[in-house]
């Protein structure tokens, strides 16, 4: 791409050059001149030119003009309001206008001492009302939905919210109704605003008409401190502001990174801060007494119990590890037990394989590419929601998204990958050596030689990659798996929570836990040691891109961190380890990230590491895809292959925010229209779904799952074996949604 | 004696020029054949020498409308011819007619046209509260269906609009078109770089079409001989308001205001006096009945400080008041506001509450200055000319008639009940009935 021509302009006396084209808005800031906004938001497609609050002069056109429209030109001559008296009155009478049905209740508005309104009022408007009549009032505030609340007199209608919805999430739920005076933005019939992303208007509003119901009325802007951190939820790790009152969470708000995230949040890292005060989070260690009581110990009491343990268990220990820790912890931990005590025995979540860094690119990489390929059966919603906004970018730009249950690509979709610049390849699913084949495929079309083409794998967990290296760099001895197991360590709630690490429980003397709730630790664990959240600690996340990103502190966590203790119970053993993240952090640097990296070079919006040579991954065993059930003869229905999917809005953070029940998955099963119709099952049908056990769940058809599977989360699919049988329910009083007896 | 000069009518008063069999006795769909004969852009030259300008309300030079649509070779979409049939104006009916009587000849016009621009798709997007112009264009269609030769591949889509006079704006028509919430887009880019589907599109009026086959007919430069040199041709004026005869007829440019509603339109009836004179649509500056010599072409219109706008005449006699002409045409607008930009939305809603309490003789004399300098703030700032329109033309009431407004500022309305406002444009409830009720099974 050659350079484009860069063009010469004056605004306010000022002259600036910049590359033709350029925003006047952004030309102007590039001056350090203010053209003010409302409705004017890059990130939302092209302006739309309707709040009138950016009007300028431009010379050689008698009308004002919306800066926001105009772009840079060769010898434009630009007043805005700071030098032309004209411009000047057009911004005050646009905010004259705004304010003249704006409630101004500023005093108990959430949004008041942070709003665009109030400041632009301050810097351009009015300062009295020659606004004599009543004005317009409306039904307030309008749930929109369990997490947004709608205030429409406050309302400037600047369409941002629509815009949003219709052009960026693409769910087209927000509209906007009526016309002139009476326009209004309200959901399409009325449904609630039901999508992963839905939360984003809310920091879109220039004004206070979208709000959100956990932080409306919590805090005012003065006496809140914002936190600069990641999300702890998914892979992708975006970069968040915690916004914290008086020790406590209040609201996350997003912190654009603009080759992660572009400011956008799922619902899912901004709703589910309320875990950190659910009701069964546990204080203080705790000691099973009888088969299913605990009693709560001393700190002091529970290390020596923790001692007690390890030193029992004769090496014999394995530990689950989540992909929730922070390498700092998974570090340490390592250490604590593969060098203080020679248990190298571990079971780790899903890792990133390291052949994927000869194909690194940032993920905004997605949003201009010319084909994109997702691989797998898992929805890249439920693993990674940014990506699917960037796939949907990339769409929106005029690229084709191919998805593919499997990685077999034909011979013209082959031929476009070679010949592309701009190709990316995304694994979304189980198995796949994680992205091991897919480094593979990437090299095999000759990616790597190509800094456009770009492949990603997305793991099931947050810090899954992170972790292993962390776990790994701690000893490098390995060892064959303990018969029993003397002791089974629990690190974190998703492995308290995985089935597979429960069955390894059986097997288990002892289980020792570290998590946050009473109810993941009840009826197993032989002792508990509280666990904090990503928004409790320090120490850092490696992202599905390879990104080392910081977690801060966001709030002083009820109980001591995992570090903390770590590196006390590790000095019984002999074992040097520090309680300060920036220290393990450059310890673990030394092996793992070149030697070089530290905290400081992380920054707030982490860089990402350059492309690795492309090294074969090593072979190891590699689960194959379980095939699709052979297509049944005519009159035999035959089974369905269990599809089990972990939705976006599941796990045990989730499950403590009540405001998030109702983006939970519906108990259903999800099935091709083929072979439904083959089961004379119609969309909404009670059905019974058998394998060993039975369960009655609601059909839903779903054109773009492929035939021969049956799709049920894992939290309706219960204990259904992996092939099912599939039929309308017999019993017509039977109601969907429960178990059969 | 002003009399008419029928180009665009031509030939319907002696004949049902609503059958194919009768348009064709007059020649019709010759001018067709005559064009495809041409180039492109030889169509385009015959319309540059006619000077035709754009009836819709804009006057934008026709011809160098078309000549903006870049060639196939320059942008590979498909391009588009939009009718804009929307007419909405209070005060303009003369679509109506044309639509009504001579939808052959405007359906020559669109074929023209679509050759000029090289497009073969045609969408009419008409009134929806027009059942019968859009029955009438709908059985011409249907007659010439059969006619591969005469359609040449073009299609001619017919899409009813659903009440909404923003619709009738170019921009919003193709977002409503779209099907999306008819709102004005924000210019450049125009149409004719990125209109319906971000194609390039020509947005013509209906009048404007129906003038083409006449004009290809006759020849450029002698059309161009017709009316006066800044406003070539003829124009059909809707005569409305306080008038003997009103109705549409078609004139050459150039006759004068007082011809259009002495000779025409038959003067004010009962013996009452005329007070005042809306020429181009409710959207224009009003002008006192002292200033009718004014010919009825662009440039004089202008220099007097209105516009030909649509050719809406509207005749005002000395019963109506003018605050109350001011809130049913601010009500007008409010109603059919948007809500897109901010001034419109909220200025036009102060406007006609400023506008209703002078009329009730509540207000002060620095409210009326508050309601000038409303109008005023609207003037300019707007994303479509639908407020700053409606800001100008209350203004001009005020400004014209300033006695009259300070007269309610002591005890109301001096015309009291006794100012209906009959038959000088529709009150606002008129416009609310839903175009679909009509919509037949």
């Amino acid at each position: 791409m050659s350079a484009p021509e860069n063009v010469t302009l004056t605004i306010d006396g000022r002259v600036v050059e910049v590359p033709k084209g350029t925003g006047l808005v952004e030309t102007a800031a590039v001056a350090g001149i203010e053209i003010p906004v409302f409705c004017y938001e890059p990130r939302l497609g092209p302006p739309v030119g309707a709040c009138r609050m950016c009007l300028v002069e431009v010379e050689g056109i008698p009308k004002l003009q919306a800066g926001c429209t105009l772009t840079a030109q060769e010898g434009m001559v630009v007043g805005t309001g700071a030098t032309s008296e004209k411009a000047a009155e057009g911004q005050n009478a646009t905010l004259e206008f705004i304010l003249v049905n704006h409630p101004l209740d500023c005093p108990v508005c959430d949004k008041g001492g942070e709003c665009p309104l109030q400041d632009l009022t301050f810097r351009y408007g009015p300062g009295q009302t020659r606004m004599t009549f009543p004005k317009r009032t409306l039904d307030k505030p309008i749930p929109i939905s369990p997490t947004i609340a709608l205030d429409r007199e406050r309302c400037i209608l600047c369409y941002r919210c629509t815009r949003f919805s219709e052009s960026v999430a693409e769910d087209g739920q927000l509209v906007a109704r009526n016309r002139g005076s009476m326009s209004m933005i309200a959901t399409f019939e009325d449904e609630p605003y039901r999508d992963l992303f839905s939360g984003n208007v809310i920091e879109l509003c220039p004004v206070g008409a979208l709000t959100s119901t956990q932080y409306r009325f919590e805090a005012r802007p003065w006496e809140i401190q914002n936190v600069p951190t990641i999300c702890g939820l998914c892979p992708v790790g975006c970069n968040i502001s915690a916004t914290t009152r008086e020790g406590k969470v209040k609201r996350i708000l997003s912190r654009n990174h603009p080759e992660v995230d572009q400011g956008w949040l799922c619902d899912k890292g901004r709703f589910a801060y309320p875990h950190l005060y659910a009701e069964d989070r546990i204080a203080t260690p705790l000691e099973r007494v009888r088969r299913r009581g605990f009693g709560e110990i001393s700190w002091d009491d529970g290390l020596d119990r923790a001692e007690a343990l390890l030193r029992g268990a004769g090496g014999r220990i394995v530990t689950a590890l989540s992909g929730s820790e922070t390498i700092e912890e998974a570090y340490a931990l390592g250490r604590l037990l593969r060098v203080g005590l020679g248990a190298h025995s571990a079971v780790l979540p899903e890792a990133t394989s390291s052949a994927l860094d000869a194909f690194r690119a940032p993920l905004s990489s997605i949003g201009h590419a010319e084909v994109v390929v997702v691989i797998g059966e898992e929805r890249v919603a439920d693993r990674a929601p940014i990506v699917g906004l960037w796939i949907k970018q990339a769409r929106r730009n005029g690229g084709d998204v191919v998805e593919l249950a499997e990685p077999k690509l034909d011979a013209e979709l082959e031929q476009r990958l070679r010949s592309s610049d701009r190709a990316v390849l995304i694994w979304s699913g189980r198995a796949g050596g994680g992205g091991a084949r897919l480094a593979e495929l990437a090299h095999s079309l000759g990616f790597d030689g190509k800094p456009g083409c770009s492949a990603f794998h997305l793991p099931a967990t947050p810090n899954g990659r992170g972790v292993a290296e962390a776990w790994a760099a701690a000893a490098d001895r390995d060892e064959a798996n303990p018969e029993p197991i003397g002791l089974l360590i629990v690190s974190g709630d998703e492995a308290a929570a995985d089935p597979a690490v429960r069955a390894l429980a059986e097997k288990a003397e002892h289980v020792l836990a570290i998590t946050m709730y009473h109810g993941l630790a009840v009826g197993w664990a032989d002792l508990v040691l509280p666990a904090t959240s990503y928004l409790e600690r320090d120490g850092s996340f490696v992202n599905l891109e390879g990104r080392v990103q910081r977690l801060r502190r966001s709030v002083i966590p009820p109980v001591p961190d995992e570090l903390g203790w770590i590196s006390k119970l590790a000095a019984r053993f002999g074992v040097e380890i520090s309680p300060h993240a920036s220290l393990v952090f450059a310890e673990l640097a030394e092996t793992v990230y070149g030697g070089e990296a530290s905290f400081g070079d992380v920054g707030e919006r982490a860089p990402l590491p350059a492309r690795a040579a492309y090294e074969p991954p090593e072979p190891r065993p590699v689960a194959p895809i379980p095939p699709p059930a052979a297509a049944p003869a005519e009159h035999f229905l035959g089974t369905l292959r269990l599809l089990r999917y972990r939705p976006l809005f599941s796990g045990p953070t989730v499950e403590r925010v009540p405001e998030l029940r109702f983006q939970r998955p519906a108990a259903e099963v999800e099935l091709a229209a083929a072979d439904a119709e083959r089961r004379q099952i119609r969309n909404g049908d009670s059905v019974t779904v058998r394998s060993e056990s039975i369960l009655t769940l609601r059909a839903r058809i779903d054109r773009r799952l492929p035939p021969g599977v049956a799709r049920i989360a894992e939290e309706h699919a219960r204990d259904l074996g992996t092939t099912v049988e599939v039929s309308r329910s017999s019993n017509p009083f039977t109601s969907a949604g429960g178990e059969r007896a | 004696m002003a009399e008419q000069r029928l180009v665009v009518l031509q030939g319907a008063d002696e004949r049902d020029l609503t059958k194919l069999a009768e348009y064709r006795a007059i020649g019709g769909y010759d001018a067709l054949a005559k064009a495809r004969a041409l180039t492109p852009q030889a169509v385009i030259d015959e319309l540059l020498a006619s000077n035709l300008r754009g009836r819709g309300g804009a006057f934008f030079a026709t011809g160098r409308k078309w000549s903006f649509i870049p060639k196939p070779d320059q942008n590979p979409n498909p391009h588009y011819l939009v009718v804009n049939a929307d007419e909405s104006e209070p005060g303009s009916f003369k679509d109506n007619e044309i639509l009504s009587r001579v939808p052959h000849r405007f359906i020559e016009g669109c074929l023209i046209t679509a050759h000029a621009v090289e497009s073969k798709h045609v969408f009419v997007y008409i009134r929806g509260e027009y059942l019968g112009p859009f029955e009438a264009v709908r059985d011409a269609l249907e007659e010439i269906r059969e006619d591969d030769q005469l359609l040449g591949g073009v299609t001619i889509v017919v899409h009813r609009g659903a009440g909404a006079y923003i619709c009738g704006e170019e921009t919003a028509l193709l977002e409503s078109l779209e099907g999306k919430r008819g709102q004005p887009r924000s210019k450049p880019p125009f149409p004719a770089i990125s209109g319906l589907y971000a194609s390039p599109t020509v947005v013509n009026n209906v009048e404007t079409l129906a003038t083409v086959p006449p004009i290809v007919a006759m020849g450029g430069a002698a059309y161009a001989k017709l009316g006066v040199e800044s406003s070539t041709g003829t124009r059909v004026v809707s005569l409305s308001g306080n008038l003997v005869r009103g109705g549409n007829y078609e004139v050459a440019h150039g006759i004068t205001l007082r011809e259009l509603i002495y000779d025409l339109g038959g003067g004010v009836p009962d013996g009452r006096e005329l007070k005042a004179v809306i020429p181009g649509g409710s959207s224009t500056v009003i002008l006192t009945a002292e200033e009718i010599d004014v010919p009825y072409d662009y440039d004089a219109l202008a220099e007097v400080g209105t516009a030909m706008g649509s050719a809406g005449v509207i005749a005002i006699d000395d019963r109506c008041c003018m605050v109350q002409l001011g809130i049913r045409v601010s009500e007008f607008y409010e109603h059919e506001s948007c809500g897109k930009c901010t001034p419109c939305r909220e200025g036009t809603r102060w406007m006609t509450a400023i506008l209703r309490k002078l009329e009730a003789g509540e207000a002060s004399d620095s409210e009326l200055d508050l309601l000038l300098d409303v109008c005023d703030r609207i003037n300019g700032k707007c994303l479509c000319p639908l407020g700053e329109t409606a800001a100008m033309a209350v203004a001009s009431y005020v400004l014209k008639f300033r006695d009259e407004f300070l007269a309610h500022l002591d005890g109301g309305c001096p015309f009291g009940s006794q100012s209906p406002l009959d038959g000088v444009v529709a009150p606002v409830n008129q416009h609310t009935q839903s175009p679909v009720a009509e919509v037949p099974a």
